[in-house]
C-alpha cells in the first residue's frame, strides 16, 4: 500500500469538504442542534403539580385513610382538587383534565386486596407517559406519608450517575453513537456515488491505484471527520464551561454538563471503528443506487433499524425476543452498548463487555471492507 | 526512439472480443501500434471505441483474445502508470479546484514534480485559473482539464476518447498541435472521435463499425479503397457494404452492391 496515494485520497475528501459548507453544517451542526434541543426538551420538561382527588368508597375505615392521604398530599406539593364525593365525579374530573389521578379508597375484599382497604388510582391512560409521571408523584407523596411512622420507607439509589435521574445521560452515548454513523454512511454513500456516477472512478481505476488505497483513503478521509465530530458532540454533551451574564445575555452554560465518567481515548477507538463500518457501507451500497436521492432512500433500511433496535430508546433485553437476535448484528447496538460502558460505567479495556463491543465492531468492519473493496472493480489485480 | 519499421509495438491486440449480453461491443479486432504515431479510431455513436480503449487499458476483461501493451499483457495494474487516458466523462472533481484535480491525479500516478504539473495545466490554458472550483468552468474548460489529468505523468501511450467534443476550434488547433509534439518524442497516441473532419491530422485511422474494422490505414488510402473524396462519403460506402455481410458469414463476404439492403 502506498501511503502517498493514500493521503492524496483522503486529502481530495478534506478539500472536497472545504467547499461544501453545506455538508459541513450538516456533520457538525445538526448533531449539536439535536443535542441541545434534546437536553432542553428534556431538562426543561414542565411538570406542574399533580392534580387530584380522593373519593372515599370504605366507610369510616376508609375516611382516616383519605384523611391521611389528602394531609400527605398536601406536605407531597400535590393539589387535592375537591370534585365532590363519588366515583362518577371523579371520573367526569379526569374526562374534563381538571385532575391528573382519581384515588379512590376500596372497601376490603375487592380484588387485589390483602385484607384492608385498597387504594385504587386511575389516570386518563391517554398519555401513558404523563400518567406514569403522575403516578410516580402519587406514589412518593404517599410513600413520604408512611415515612416515620413506622412503616418500611422506600428510598431510591442507583449503581451509576446521579440519583436524580438525567435521561441525557443514557442518551447523549447513543447520539454520538447514531451520529457517527448515521452521517458518515450518508456522506461516503453520496460521496462514491458521485465518483462512480460522474466517471472519477473510472479515471482512477485507470492509474496505478491498489483498491485497497482507495478503501483506505476513503476510511481515513471521512473517519478523520467522523472523529472531528465526535469531538464537537463530546464538548457540547460534557463540556460544562459557565459563561457569566454579560451585559444584557443571561448567564448560560456552553455544553450540556453531562456527567460521564469515562476514557476520551477509547471514545474514539469506538467511534473510528464504526466510522470505518459506515465508511464501507456507503461505499458498498453506492452501488445499488443511480442518483443521491436514492442514497438517502437507504436510510430507512440501513439507519431507522439501528436506531430503534441500536439501543438509542430502549435497551435490548427490553426488545421482544424475535428482535433480540437482529438487534445482536447491527454495529450500532455494539457502538452504544460500548460508548455506555465507556461513557457511563467509566469502564476501561479490562472490562470484558467492552471487549465485545470493540471486537464486534472491529469485525464488522473489516466485514464491510472487504465487501465493499468488492464493489471497486478493475480487472487489474 | 521512433526508429526504423520493426520497433517493438506499443499496443497489440489479438481477435480482440468483449461481448455485453446479446451484443458484440468489440467483435475481433487485431490491431498493432508502433510509437510515435498517432491512431484514430474513427466510429459512430455505439460502435465500440470506447469499449475497445478500456480492453487496452485494463478496465475491462476481453471475452477471448489478447491485449498487450507496452510489452505486458493486459489487465496489469504497474503498466498503468505509464499510461494517460481521457475518458470520454470528464472524470474530474466538480468539488475540488482545477490545481486539486491535477495534483490529486498526478500523486495517483506517483508523480511528485510539481513541473509537470504546471506544464499540463500550461497547456491546455489554465494555467491561470489554478484555484477555480471546477464548478465555476465552463464544458470546454472542464474537457481541457480532463486532459491535462491525463498527461501529469508525461504518459508513453496516450489513449484520448473524444477529446475535442466540447472545445472550440481554435483550441483544438493547438491540442492537436501538442499530440503532434508528444508523438514526435516518441509517445503513441490513440485518439478515438465521430467527427470526420478531425481524422487526417492522424497518421493511421481505424474506420470502426459494430465492433468491427471496416477500413484502416492513412485518410488519403481509405479514400481510396472507397473510391470517394471525403472520409464521411467513404464511411458510408464501406458500411453499405458491410452491412449485408453482417447476415452473412463474418468477413467473406464479398462486397456487393445492394445498397437498399443496409438498415
Ligand atoms: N458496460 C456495458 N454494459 C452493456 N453494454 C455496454 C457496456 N458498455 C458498452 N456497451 C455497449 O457496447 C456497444 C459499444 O459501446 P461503446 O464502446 O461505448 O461505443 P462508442 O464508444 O463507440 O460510442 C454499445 O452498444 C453499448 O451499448
Ligand atoms: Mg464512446
Amino acid at each position: 500500500m502506498n501511503v502517498r496515494r493514500v493521503a492524496a485520497i483522503a486529502r481530495r475528501i478534506a478539500n472536497g469538504f472545504k467547499r461544501d459548507h453545506r455538508s459541513l453544517g450538516l456533520l457538525f451542526g445538526a448533531p449539536v442542534l439535536v443535542l441541545l434541543l434534546l437536553g432542553w426538551v428534556i431538562r426543561g420538561q414542565s411538570s406542574p403539580a399533580t392534580r387530584i382527588a380522593v373519593v372515599n368508597e370504605a366507610g369510616p375505615l376508609g375516611a382516616v385513610i383519605v384523611t391521611r392521604i389528602v394531609d400527605a398530599a398536601r406536605t407531597g406539593g400535590l393539589q387535592v382538587v375537591d370534585i365532590g364525593a363519588s366515583v362518577d365525579s371523579a371520573r367526569a374530573a379526569l374526562a374534563d383534565d381538571r385532575i391528573d389521578v382519581a384515588l379512590t379508597v376500596e372497601p376490603p375484599g375487592t380484588p387485589g386486596s390483602t385484607g384492608g382497604p385498597v387504594i385504587e388510582l386511575m389516570t386518563p391512560g391517554v398519555i401513558s407517559t404523563d400518567d406514569s409521571l403522575h403516578v410516580a408523584a402519587v406514589q412518593r407523596a404517599l410513600a413520604d406519608a408512611v415515612a416515620g411512622t413506622g412503616a418500611p420507607a422506600v428510598v431510591h439509589r442507583v449503581l451509576y450517575g446521579s440519583p436524580d435521574p438525567d435521561v441525557l445521560d443514557s442518551f447523549a452515548p447513543a447520539l454520538i453513537g447514531f451520529f457517527g454513523f448515521f452521517f458518515v454512511f450518508v456522506l461516503t454513500g453520496v460521496s462514491f456515488l458521485r465518483e462512480r456516477v460522474g466517471g472519477t472512478l473510472e479515471r482512477l481505476l485507470a492509474t496505478p491505484v491498489r483498491r485497497s488505497e482507495i478503501v483506505a483513503g476513503y476510511s481515513l478521509g471521512f473517519g478523520l471527520f467522523a472523529t472531528l465530530q465526535v469531538v464537537v458532540i463530546l464538548m457540547v454533551a460534557f463540556g460544562s464551561l459557565r459563561v457569566p451574564a454579560i451585559g444584557p445575555l443571561p448567564e448560560f452554560s456552553a455544553g450540556l454538563g453531562i456527567a460521564n465518567a469515562g476514557s476520551p481515548a477509547l471514545t474514539f477507538l469506538i467511534v473510528f471503528l464504526l466510522a470505518i463500518g459506515a465508511v464501507n457501507l456507503g461505499i458498498l451500497l453506492s452501488t445499488f443506487a443511480r442518483t443521491e436521492l436514492q442514497v438517502i432512500q437507504f436510510i430507512p433500511i440501513v439507519i431507522v433499524p439501528q436506531a430503534l433496535l441500536g439501543g438509542v430508546f430502549w435497551s435490548i433485553s427490553s426488545l421482544p425476543d424475535p428482535l433480540q437476535p437482529i438487534a445482536r448484528v447491527l454495529p450500532l447496538t455494539y457502538a452504544i452498548d460500548g460508548l455506555r460502558n465507556v461513557l457511563i460505567r467509566g469502564e476501561g479495556l479490562a472490562s470484558q463487555t467492552l471487549q465485545v463491543d470493540l471486537l464486534v465492531l472491529l469485525l464488522v468492519a473489516v466485514v464491510l471492507i472487504v465487501l465493499g473493496a468488492a464493489t471497486i472493480r478493475r480487472e487489474v489485480a | 526512439m521512433t526508429a526504423g519499421t520493426d520497433v517493438a509495438p506499443v499496443v497489440e491486440a489479438r481477435e480482440l472480443r468483449k461481448v455485453f449480453g446479446p451484443i458484440a461491443a468489440v467483435d475481433g479486432i487485431s490491431l498493432d501500434f508502433t510509437p510515435g504515431r498517432i491512431y484514430g479510431l474513427l466510429g459512430p455513436n455505439g460502435s465500440g471505441k470506447t469499449t475497445l480503449i478500456r480492453l487496452l487499458v485494463g478496465l475491462a476483461r476481453p471475452t477471448s483474445g489478447t491485449a498487450r501493451v507496452l510489452g505486458t499483457e493486459m489487465p496489469e495494474r504497474q503498466v498503468l502508470g505509464r499510461i494517460g487516458y481521457m475518458t470520454q466523462a470528464d472524470g474530474i472533481y466538480a468539488d475540488l479546484s482545477v490545481v486539486e484535480n491535477a495534483r490529486f491525479f498526478a500523486s495517483m500516478y506517483g508523480v511528485r514534480d510539481r513541473t509537470a504539473i504546471e506544464e499540463a495545466l500550461d497547456l491546455v490554458d489554465l494555467g491561470g485559473r489554478h484555484s477555480t472550483p471546477v464548478e465555476e468552468l465552463s464544458g470546454g474548460m472542464r474537457r481541457r482539464l480532463s486532459l491535462a489529468c491525463a498527461l501529469v505523468h508525461r504518459p508513453r501511450l496516450l489513449f484520448l476518447d473524444e477529446p475535442t467534443v466540447g472545445v472550440d476550434p481554435a483550441l483544438r488547433v493547438v491540442f492537436w498541435e501538442h499530440f503532434r509534439r508528444l508523438a514526435a518524442d516518441g509517445a503513441t497516441i490513440v485518439v478515438s472521435s465521430h467527427v470526420m473532419d478531425e481524422a487526417d491530422r492522424c497518421d493511421e485511422l481505424l474506420l470502426i463499425l459494430n465492433g468491427r474494422v471496416l477500413a484502416r490505414g492513412s485518410g488519403a488510402q481509405i479514400r481510396e479503397t472507397a473510391g470517394t473524396h471525403d472520409l464521411e462519403g467513404a464511411f458510408l460506402r464501406l458500411a453499405g457494404r458491410a452491412a449485408p455481410a453482417a447476415e452473412a458469414p463474418p468477413r467473406e463476404a464479398p462486397p456487393n452492391d445492394r445498397e437498399g439492403a443496409a438498415s
